[in-house]
């Protein structure tokens, strides 16, 4: 049970953990500056034909929050009743609830141009694009919430023997996987080509194992494995999982075929940025066993998705929400006044300059190592921040104006090779009902899990341009030798907090649980990583969660 | 002068002659590709050919002095015109309604600068040799050219040049043998530096054209089509290449035959005749595919049709079929019609967009060979069309084999009910296809079969009607599933279906 000391030490930044972070960072970072300098003095590089840049999350607010650069004096004071802070999916979320209870007297603060959060996206004259989260999978029937919401935005046209109909332009359209292994692409991400019957029959089994626990329920009722995650069973015999790496898990029930185990990595890459050794089984096995939804008109685990991804969901719950949000405003403090009323120290990044907002209650729908920064004197949370850990991303939105032809298969929406440290690329295009003519927009995502977060993190930040080319590349050529010629654009996005992920004894220890506790009953919080897994139905929730805590206090 | 010199001279006999016949057989193999009947196009050609010889013998009485600057000019003029030639014919053959007029020109002008050669050379030679030998010697080479051209042209340059790449190698000698005289009679010609830059530019020229041929005929293409290939273009969405063998034309798409002119009657007949003959009211049609302007052809038979909406993706097919004449003559003009109006959209998000309603619609696509096109046959395409379609109107959509292709053809039954339609299955015979079916669908049970067709059908009659719509054992009804874009059935169906013909 105590194979990960790293992530159970109180302090991160102490003692001899601080000097091997300094070590492992100082010799990476030199690293990939010298590799830099070296590849400066080469006089001819080889992607001339691509052209493109690194963007990511406002990285200046960023650095005004972390650095406590000093702020120019506040010019004025607004009472608001409720203040919501971030505009990801939480925060639109609980901003929706609010109004459709008829609670109208709140602002949403966005630090950036935009909403979204993880979910946003973009667009060139080929396609939309996701910069983030890019689908979801349909949802669990007892989720009316939910299901509410989808049906309210028209991704559920309507009913067919209780079973949900959901819009056809936006199920994924066929064909949706397909997976680079022992030279040929095959369909489906299941490894399958070229597999002796030891390694077949241990995915059968792998599967069957899940089945079971897709269905399984706890002593008290309720599913083992549910979404909101805080809908699953207490039974301690799944909880127990949690104690456990997922990896260890895979190990003592004899999972051991390399096949299998790359494609459990895999998923485990996909949706937590990290790999099975750092990721709770319980956490592991909720990726395969929580998702339960029918539809009349669609298989189960069937998924929706977008040409901008998920973008298109935050479009519409912005559209609820309309009039309330306030972009490019970022908060920068929260403490009490006299009174107990919550202030908000604001500033205005148009204008640069600052004011302040006092508010009845806030919901803080912001990451936790924000709140960290936000979070003044005065506002005591009984928890360790060092509990949340959160994996990089790096995603490029890739335009080709072909793509080479290669063995099997052909071009599917998720595209996969197998044992490559990226989890493949989404073809934006895919739910076009044009005729595709050659242009095409690939999102290529890489979680940057191959060395501790924090290390990685710095990394990413100090990569060029043509060193991202040089990771991405060779991987692209593997999959379609050939394609770099085919390229034009490539717009590189760091997401250096890309998702929180469920570390052992994360979602089920103390941490997560304190940290969703109000505070003084006027500071709520939403986000994710209160979840412990970063989809869209968790942070959906967590909104509505934390609206309803704002709800309860006027009686609603 | 020199024993070298003469030798050179008479081995330009040899080359002149040998290029002038394979000029001719090259306009000859062309008329003939590109307008078919080999025997009149042949007897023709070279009929106009060699009088066009005589005409350059004639004149070449007026040529008085520097014959050798003059044959140098003349032969690098055959050269340019000759190389050129083919390359023009097959550009122009596309969209030049007088195709004849440029064809024959060209043949006319080749010929007048080939007949000028022999005269030329035997004014040069005339006072090097006695006159009987140079009699001899001179048609001596020229007849040993002829025979190596008339071998050297079918066995060896066709099949492994081309007909246009074999035209700017012949360009290339006559504006070697051009280069080679002038740098040998440097001392007795005028602006020798003239004629000799003239000459390289041209041979620069005609190398282009030799490299570049393969842009305007892929030959390796041609190995794979039984007829020959009389144009090919890629459009951004496809390649289109239309073949040619005595009067049959066939045209292909991506490689898939879409109609073969002797018998796509047969198809397009039945495609409309069903459904429209059925409507005595109807006045708006839709089309959608069929750039071809075939189907269109039959819809226009119909006096109380008053307006046809062509939908097809690619302008480079309606294009082709609104300005060549032999497929002018083949669709009976009928994309020019006032009546017409061609819309070249991609049909999805076209029908997505309008609102107009249709008394008949025609689904013309491509078989559902891949998952692009296979959208165009799922319940959500359908669910689009059902709202276009006029109350009491008729839909036919083309959906492949029943007989090779069973479960691919009763898919598209199911879809279209699976959004509620009524569906009226057929299928007739097509011998470049085999068995072919057609779906008609309705909204309400309103179809009452035609016992009568219009005048001038040459396949459907109340007769063959009955037989199309029934339906033998071996293409009964299957069950199957819906096509929908998130499964695409179709394509999964079609692909293992015709693999296991092809």
């Amino acid at each position: 049970m105590n194979g990960h000391p790293f992530y159970k030490g109180a302090n991160l930044l102490s003692g001899s953990n601080r000097r091997s972070f300094l070590l492992k960072a100082g010799i990476i970072t030199t690293g990939i500056m010298l590799n830099g300098c070296l590849r400066k003095l080469k006089p001819n590089t080889p992607y001339k034909n691509i052209t493109g840049t690194i963007k990511g999350p406002n990285a200046k607010a960023g650095h005004i929050l972390r650095d406590k650069l000093s702020l120019p004096v506040s010019t004025g004071t607004r009472q608001v009743k409720t203040l919501i802070i971030g505009s990801g999916i939480s925060g639109l979320s609980a901003a929706r609830y609010l109004k459709m209870q008829g609670h109208l007297d709140f602002e949403l603060l966005e630090l950036e141009d935009h909403v979204g959060g993880n979910a946003h996206s973009g667009k060139n004259n080929v396609s939309a694009y996701p910069l983030g989260a890019h689908y979801i999978t349909i949802a669990n029937n007892e989720d009316t919430l939910l299901t509410d919401f989808l049906q309210h935005c028209g991704v559920i046209t309507g009913f067919e023997n209780n079973l949900p109909v959901y819009n056809e332009y936006y199920l994924c359209f066929d064909p949706e996987e397909r997976l680079l292994i022992n030279g040929q692409w095959q369909e489906g991400l299941v490894p399958e080509f070229g597999l002796n019957s030891t390694d077949k029959f241990e995915v059968k089994k792998f599967f069957t194992l899940i089945e079971q626990f897709k269905m399984a329920k706890g002593n008290d009722g309720k599913y083992a494995f549910d979404i909101p995650i805080d809908n699953s069973s207490a039974d301690d015999s799944f909880r127990a999982l949690d104690r456990i790496s997922f990896k260890t898990y895979l190990n003592q029930q004899k999972l051991t075929s390399k096949y299998l185990l790359w494609y459990v990595n895999y998923c485990c890459k996909d949706d937590y940025g990290q790999k099975i050794d750092k990721i709770s089984a319980w956490a592991g096995l909720h990726y395969f066993a929580s998702r339960r939804g029918k539809a009349a008109n669609a298989d189960a685990n069937a998924v929706l998705t977008w040409p901008e991804g998920n973008g298109w969901l935050t479009k519409k719950l912005e559209a609820d929400v309309s009039g309330h949000v306030l972009k490019k405003i970022m908060c920068y403090s929260i403490s009490y006044n006299q009174q107990g009323k919550v202030v908000a120290g604001i500033y205005n990044i148009t204008s640069g300059t600052t004011s302040t907002i006092v508010a009845d209650n806030v919901i803080m729908a912001t990451p936790q190592f924000i709140n960290q920064r936000l979070l003044k004197e005065g506002v005591t949370r009984i928890m360790d921040y060092s509990s949340f850990n959160y994996s990089p991303w790096f995603i490029a939105n890739i335009t080709v104006n072909h793509l080479p032809q290669a063995k099997g298969m052909g071009l599917c929406w998720d595209n996969v090779a197998y044992d490559t440290p990226s989890v493949g690329y989404v073809n934006a295009g895919q739910q076009t009902i044009n005729m595709v003519d050659e242009k095409r927009v690939l999102t290529w995502y890489l979680p940057l899990c191959d060395h501790e977060p924090r290390v990685a993190r710095l990394a990413a930040y100090t990569r060029t341009y043509e060193q991202w080319m040089d990771i991405m590349i060779p991987e692209l050529e593997y999959m379609h030798p050939g394609i770099t010629e085919a390229i034009e654009h490539v717009e590189c996005w760091i997401w250096g907090h890309g998702m929180i992920y469920p570390a052992v004894n994360y979602i089920w220890g103390p941490n997560r649980d304190a940290a969703k506790q109000p505070v003084n009953n006027t500071l709520f919080f939403a986000h994710t990583d209160l979840s412990g897994i970063s989809i869209f139905e968790e942070a959906f929730h967590q909104g509505i969660r934390a609206a309803k805590q704002v709800l309860a206090i006027y009686g609603k | 002068m020199n024993k070298k010199l003469h030798a050179l001279l008479l081995i330009s006999v040899f080359v002149v002659a040998t290029c002038g016949l394979i000029y001719e057989l090259i306009a000859g193999t062309l008329a003939s590709y590109l307008l078919g009947d080999s025997v009149t196009q042949f007897s023709t050609i070279i009929g106009a050919y060699l009088f066009s010889m005589g005409i350059g013998s004639w004149i070449s009485k007026y040529f008085e002095k520097n014959i050798i600057s003059w044959f140098i000019q003349l032969e690098i003029l055959v050269g340019l015109v000759g190389g050129t030639s083919s390359t023009i014919l097959f550009l122009v053959f596309e969209s030049v309604a007088s195709f004849r007029i440029i064809l024959y020109s060209l043949v006319g002008i080749t010929g007048v600068l080939v007949g000028l050669e022999i005269p030329l050379l035997m004014r040069i030679l005339r006072d090097r040799y006695e006159f009987k030998d140079l009699v001899s010697k001179i048609f001596t080479f020229d007849y040993i050219g002829a025979l190596l051209a008339s071998i050297v042209f079918p066995l060896l340059l066709i099949p492994y040049l081309g007909l246009v790449k074999t035209s700017y190698m012949v360009g290339i000698l006559n504006v070697g043998v051009a280069l080679i005289v002038c740098i040998s009679f440097k001392k007795e010609i005028k602006a020798a530096v003239y004629l000799q830059t003239s000459a390289i530019l041209s041979m620069m020229a005609l190398l282009v054209g030799f490299v570049y041929a393969g842009v305007i005929t892929n030959f390796s293409e041609s190995l794979t089509y039984a007829d020959t290939i009389i144009y090919s273009k890629s459009t951004p969405y496809q390649r289109i290449i239309l073949t040619k063998k005595g009067k049959v034309l066939r045209l292909f798409l991506n490689g898939n035959l879409q109609f073969s002119s002797d018998d796509e009657y047969r198809y397009h007949e039945a495609l409309v005749h069903p459904g429209l003959q059925a409507l005595p009211n109807a006045h708006n049609v839709l089309v959608m595919g069929g750039g071809d302007g075939l189907a269109v052809r039959e819809i226009l038979k119909y006096p109380n049709i008053q307006s046809v909406t062509l939908v097809d993706l690619d302008k480079g097919m309606t294009g082709l079929f609104k300005s060549n004449r032999m497929l002018l003559n083949l669709n009976k003009s009928s994309l020019l019609s006032p009546k017409v109006k061609v819309i070249n959209a991609d049909a999805f998000s076209w029908l997505r967009q309008d609102k107009k309603k249709f008394d008949f619609m025609v689904i013309d696509f491509p078989d559902p060979s891949n998952y692009s096109v296979g959208k165009l046959y799922t319940n959500s395409f359908y669910k689009l069309a059902k709202t276009a379609l006029a109350s009491g109107g008729i839909m036919v959509i083309q959906a492949t084999s029943p007989y090779v292709a069973p479960k691919s053809f009763w898919t598209v039954d199911t879809t279209l009910r699976s959004v509620g339609f009524h569906t009226i299955p057929y299928h007739n015979n097509v011998p470049s296809f085999g068995e072919w079916g057609y779906i008609m669908a309705t909204e309400s049970l309103v179809y009452k079969k035609p016992t009568t067709f219009l005048p001038g059908m040459r396949f459907i009659t109340k007769e063959s009607l009955d037989l199309m719509f029934y339906f033998p054992k071996d293409m009964a009804k299957v069950k199957t599933e819906v096509n929908k874009l998130n499964n695409q059935v179709l394509v999964k169906y079609f692909e293992d279906e015709w693999s296991s013909v092809l």
